[in-house]
């Protein structure tokens, strides 16, 4: 088995820079990615879409080719459609592409795994015709697929970004239900110095809001008890809103209320992790370079703290410098040569984030939800439930999980794990950091028996 | 804090002993550790298990004959208490073979043993085709089954569950996130905890698996346990598959198989292994071929509490007498026994067990 100098997982913008930047200083890459085509979430299918929806997208979308054009130039080994389920120290890299399982070694990884939806649990949330924003944006990408009479509900740019692009393809939404205050912008207008520094998001937003208000779409902000009804499908949102309810018709609803860290990989491989107050999620802990606490293992992109898609390019190769140097392609001072301008501008286009985080967070009655609420949609677990389980001594996630069964399906506890925290933390006056996470082991993503079985080699029998 | 017994270790051996203790009218604390603990209650396989226990010694093939016994009992007294049924069948399990040979090694020493227990052994030797009348889904490669009918399997998790839930109903006082560093007894028993927390009390019970290791000589034990590695995976749920369990395979109440397990001698690391997961999906393809396309959902690696022997020790402290130690790496077969034998022996009743052979006194000579 050929050993590699770094596998890169993730083939978004911090796994597309950091792999053609290490290539670059001669090291042998292997980049492995669950899509058939670069790009991540973010720049997904941008190579066959850009031509296509570009102007629907928009030029920060169509900017990934980029990206992708320089990977293939580089001569990194890019596995597409690889399903990596499970990670062990040394580094062994277990995955499965076309139905067949099969491994590859390397001395250094970088987890590229990028940011999931925060889940958004409020009541009504699991109707058919509700899914994240996020996941709207994905079927638009790929498919050009809009929903008709769709609703946004949340806060955050991402939002708006959505519903510019819905503008702009013609079907724009029928409302955005806005859940931040005028409170939360007056609190973000202290970062705005740090803020300014960051001017041109500050000028997309603008813009997106431009667009959103010339099409007449109807914006609630500050709106409170969230709900959506129906009875096999959503058909309508009600929501209070300056002590007005108000109820919107519709077939589709759309959710978002910011993005997190995708943990997972590196909370299989035991990384230290600490509790963000801004970002309200977990964070691995890293060093500037993307190092974590666990030797040759580095993590860039939004899986290491929310920063977006340029952060997230400069961190890739940040890392891919460091680990060059590591392996010895560069010297201590080529490095620091190097990534100089590089960490300058992470730090300046990082400097929006307080402001962001401020501006739009997270929808409170979404974080611990009401008792009748559904957190783990894979074992219809309730926010009711997880309070019993800290009544009969639950601390943490991992004891309610062998009480209850939240997250033990097949999401891995992906999307209920921070809910799961924060119910946990509020019913036992702790800290979520006290309170922890789950455990994660492999699978990281479906494997069947079959595949595993095939890995299966027996030590050669002595007599023969 | 003042009790009657303390309980060093809350999981399904400390509940369940509590359980009993609560329910003859005892003051009791259980005092239990947080949420990254190794915890064997947690990991384990759920089997209620009898054949193969005891091949060198036929009180521990008794003991566990008794606890499945009068674990439905148990099991129902805990779902009307609670409210949550505690899942369990008892309608026999197998031993799969692979060889001819070893199948034919397995019997001749269960007829030893049998032999032992006056008869008291009910098992038949199934041939391929027979097992494939009671088992539709086994695989060519399997030639046969013994199957024992004293076996069975339960929801472990939902036993944790009902014994938590139980234990607090019967007044029984349970802190969690505990670390006992020292327990000492100028007068009765002083129990310490890392976070300033003492109990009292006049009677220990230590039953904290691994963690009794370190505080068993404090107490005057020689705790000689260590740890044992057992990978586990459990499938996505699927239609009813496999209607008796094995040491192999068996297929949960919720519908998902869960395959066990590796026996790895490699300290407290309870991480899961490719090699671990691809030889465990490998022994179960064979017995069962259309496992190869089920999905694994989870796996997970926990830490076996053996003795030297592989049999439980209950031992009462000949240094500070009132101190008993109860450790075993079977605490799910045997959770009827500790919840509703044991306590006569400690409580030292006409009705006690005799368990002199499970004491320490076992490993003086080495």
């Amino acid at each position: 088995m050929q050993q590699n100098d770094l596998i890169v997982i993730g083939a978004g913008p911090a796994g597309m820079a950091a792999a053609t930047e290490a290539t670059s200083h001669g090291l042998t890459v292997t980049l492995l990615d669950e899509q058939p085509r670069a790009g991540g979430q973010i720049y997904r299918d941008v190579d066959r879409v850009a031509d296509k929806r570009g102007d629907i997208l928009g030029k920060d979308f169509t900017y990934g080719r980029t990206l992708t054009g320089g990977l293939r130039a580089s001569g990194t080994t890019h596995l597409t459609g690889a399903m990596v389920w499970s990670i062990e120290d040394g580094f062994r890299v277990s995955f499965t592409k076309d139905g067949r399982a099969a491994q590859i070694t390397g001395s250094h990884i970088l987890l590229a795994t990028g940011a999931l939806e925060r889940p958004m649990p409020v009541p009504g949330w699991t109707l058919p015709g509700v899914m994240t924003a996020g996941a709207g944006q994905i079927l638009l990408k790929q498919s050009g697929v809009l929903a008709r009479r769709a609703v946004l509900v949340g806060s955050g740019p991402l939002l708006y970004l959505i519903a510019a692009q819905m503008v702009r393809a013609g079907t724009p939404p029928m409302a955005l239900v806005e859940t931040q205050t005028r409170g939360d912008m007056a609190r973000a207008m202290r970062d705005i110095g740090g803020a300014m520094r960051g001017w041109p998001y500050l000028v997309k937003g603008v813009r997106m809001l431009a667009t959103i208000i010339r099409a007449r779409v109807p914006r609630y902000v500050g709106a409170t008890d969230i709900a959506i009804e129906g009875r096999a499908q959503a058909e309508a949102v009600t929501f209070n809103v300056a002590g007005r309810a108000k109820r919107i018709a519709c077939d589709t609803v759309l959710l978002h209320h910011g993005v997190v860290p995708n943990t997972q990989a590196a909370r299989s491989l035991d990384v230290p992790h600490r509790w963000d107050d801004g970002q309200q999620c977990f964070v691995p802990e890293l060093d500037t370079w993307g190092g974590t606490g666990v030797d040759g293992l580095f993590i860039a992109g939004d899986g290491a703290g929310i920063g977006g898609a340029k952060v997230a390019e400069m961190a890739g190769r940040i890392a891919a410098i460091r680990i060059a140097e590591a392996v010895g392609r560069l010297t201590v001072q080529q490095r620091d040569a190097r990534a100089a301008p590089l960490l300058r501008s992470r730090a300046s286009d990082n400097a929006i984030r307080p402001f962001l985080d401020k501006a739009y967070p997270a929808y409170q009655p979404a974080l611990t939800p009401e008792d009748a609420t559904i957190v783990c949609r894979c074992e219809e677990v309730t926010a009711g439930d997880i309070r019993r389980y800290a009544g009969l001594g639950c601390l943490g996630p991992n004891q309610t999980k062998a009480f209850g069964r939240p997250g033990m399906g097949p999401c891995q506890g992906r999307y209920c794990g921070l809910t799961v925290t924060a119910l946990l933390a509020e019913a036992n006056a702790q800290t979520p950091e006290q309170t922890g996470y789950y455990r994660i082991r492999p699978p990281l993503k479906p494997v069947t028996l079959g595949e595993l079985a095939m890995m299966d080699t027996p030590e050669p029998d002595a007599a023969e | 804090m003042e009790a009657d017994y303390a309980i060093i270790g809350g999981g399904v051996v400390g509940l369940s002993v509590a359980w009993g203790l609560l329910k003859r009218g005892k003051r009791v604390i259980v005092i239990d550790g947080d949420d990254g603990a190794f915890r064997a209650s947690r990991g384990n396989f759920g089997l209620v298990w009898v054949q193969s226990k005891g091949m060198n010694q036929p009180r521990y093939a008794r003991w566990s004959q008794q606890s499945a016994a009068i674990w439905a009992e148990f099991a129902e007294e805990l779902g009307d208490n609670t409210g949550h049924a505690v899942p369990l069948e008892q309608k026999g399990g197998y031993d799969l073979h692979f060889s001819e040979e070893t199948l034919q090694e397995t019997v001749e020493k269960y007829e030893t043993l049998k032999a032992q227990l006056d008869g008291d052994y009910p098992y038949e030797v199934l041939g391929h085709n027979a097992l494939r009348k009671e088992e539709p889904h086994i695989g060519p490669k399997v030639v046969g089954a013994i199957l024992h009918h004293q076996d069975g399997h339960a929801n472990p998790l939902r036993l944790l569950t009902a014994l938590a839930d139980d234990v607090r109903r019967m007044g029984g006082t349970v802190l969690n996130g505990k670390t006992v560093t020292d327990v000492t007894k100028p007068d009765g028993f002083h129990i310490q905890c890392s976070d300033g927390t003492v109990i009292g009390a006049a009677k220990v019970v230590l039953s904290a698996g691994l963690g009794a290791a370190e505080l068993g000589p404090k107490l005057g034990f020689k705790a000689p346990i260590r740890p044992q590695r057992g990978q586990v995976l459990i499938t996505e749920k699927l239609p009813k598959l496999i209607n008796r369990p094995s040491l192999i395979a068996r297929q949960v109440d919720e519908g998902g198989i869960q395959i066990g397990a590796t026996n790895e001698e490699v300290g407290l690391n309870d991480r899961v292994t490719q090699p671990g997961l691809s030889g465990l999906a490998a022994e179960a393809i064979a017995a069962y071929p259309a496992l190869a396309r089920a999905q694994l959902v989870r796996s997970w690696g926990a830490l076996r509490v053996l003795s030297p022997d592989g049999l439980p020790i209950y031992q009462e402290s000949p240094q500070m007498p009132g101190a008993f130690l109860v450790t075993c790496h079977s605490g799910i077969t045997l959770a009827a026994a500790h919840a509703r034998l044991l306590p006569d022996w400690m409580e030292r009743t006409d009705a006690a067990p005799d368990l002199e052979v499970f004491s320490e006194t076992r490993f003086a000579i080495s």
